[in-house]
């Protein structure tokens, strides 16, 4: 063997030994579409719960129901003071609006990740909401609070993956995006 | 930007004959899952992931089948067409919900959801320039 493949080798045990050297997982078919899946099943998750956001009161009344009582939880069944705060000054007092930006920002969650597109942004959003639901139900009766943290890890995955670029958008409209020097574009590669 | 795509095909072994067919192909699995979803017609309960109601069935169609003629044909103007008309459908629909009913369309804001992506794909799709492929291809003889 010559000498600077030996070194080569020494070099890459002692990488591996050190554990400074990650390798990665195989681009397999079946680990392509084991992401696909996930995405597109996180994406389902938002797009069928989307449906009980029901405007224009969204179920502000006497008795409460749908998303007004679940935001009310978090007033009733605290998790964080400082965010039952917030939602009992600013929230609920004016729900309809509060109550369209759910509607709107959960159905992007559900058509941008099921189609794979933005991927990552839009995986940063899923976190940032599940945050906001769990501080709103995690106290709540009859709440799994590891279903929440679930929804968290599950979008992690999402962002850490870059899962849009496996069978979905991403995948097929990064090499334009690349290759362009508009805003947007570059805006969309750092997004997917 | 279409050149430089064409680039990108020629590098890659997979695409070479044509940098585009993937995109093309993508307009068409926008047009299946849209006919897909108006399975939901006939599901209830736990597992229906969308509500569509009788008109909304026939958006689903209609539209899916547009998608999928568009990416048959490598149209991008009908890819767009296509997208717009998705999104004008869940606008009406978001309307009908914001009065307080699931209104002519029959869905809900799954619906909304639903449409909004099949829209936005099919525009994204769409809105990538392609160079005429008569300048583009190389003579073969």
């Amino acid at each position: 063997m010559p000498e600077t493949d030996y070194a080569a080798s020494t070099d890459d045990n002692a990488d591996i030994e050190s554990g400074s050297r990650i390798v990665p997982l195989p681009p397999s078919r079946l680990n392509r579409a084991l992401l696909a899946v996930v995405r597109i099943g996180v994406g389902l998750l938002w797009l069928q719960n989307v449906g009980w956001k029901t405007p224009p009161d969204f179920g502000r009344g006497d008795p409460p129901g749908g998303l007004y009582l679940s935001a009310g939880y978090a007033v009733s069944h605290q998790v964080l003071p400082p965010f039952a705060w917030v939602m009992d000054h600013f929230v609920l007092p004016n729900f309809t609006f509060f109550g369209w930006m759910v509607l709107l920002v959960e159905a992007a969650l559900g058509a941008f990740l099921v189609i794979g597109l933005a991927t990552r942004f839009w995986a940063l959003v899923g976190i940032a909401q599940t945050v906001a639901i769990a501080l709103s139900v995690l106290n709540a009766p009859h709440e799994w609070y590891w279903s929440y943290l679930l929804m968290l890890l599950a979008h992690l995955a999402l962002f850490a993956t870059a899962a849009g670029r496996y069978a979905g958008l991403d995948g097929v409209l990064r090499p334009s995006w690349e290759l362009s020097r508009s805003w947007a574009a570059r805006l969309l590669v750092w997004a997917s | 930007m279409g050149g430089a795509i064409a680039g990108v095909g020629i590098m890659n072994p997979n695409r070479a004959m044509n940098p585009y067919r993937a995109l093309d192909r993508a307009a068409m699995v926008l047009g299946l899952v849209s006919i897909i979803s108006a399975a939901f017609l006939f599901v209830h309960g736990t597992f229906q992931l969308v509500q569509i109601g009788a008109v909304g069935l026939v958006v689903a169609i209609v539209l899916g089948l547009l998608a999928i003629a568009a990416g048959l044909l490598a149209e991008r103007t009908l890819m767009i067409a296509g997208g717009v008309a998705f999104l004008l459908a869940g606008a009406a629909q978001l309307a009908l919900l914001a009065g307080g009913t699931s209104g002519f369309l029959g869905g809900n804001a799954s619906t909304f959801s639903l449409w909004l992506g099949l829209g936005a794909g099919l525009i994204a799709i769409g809105s990538v320039p392609r160079p005429e492929m008569a300048q583009e291809m190389p003579a073969t003889d």
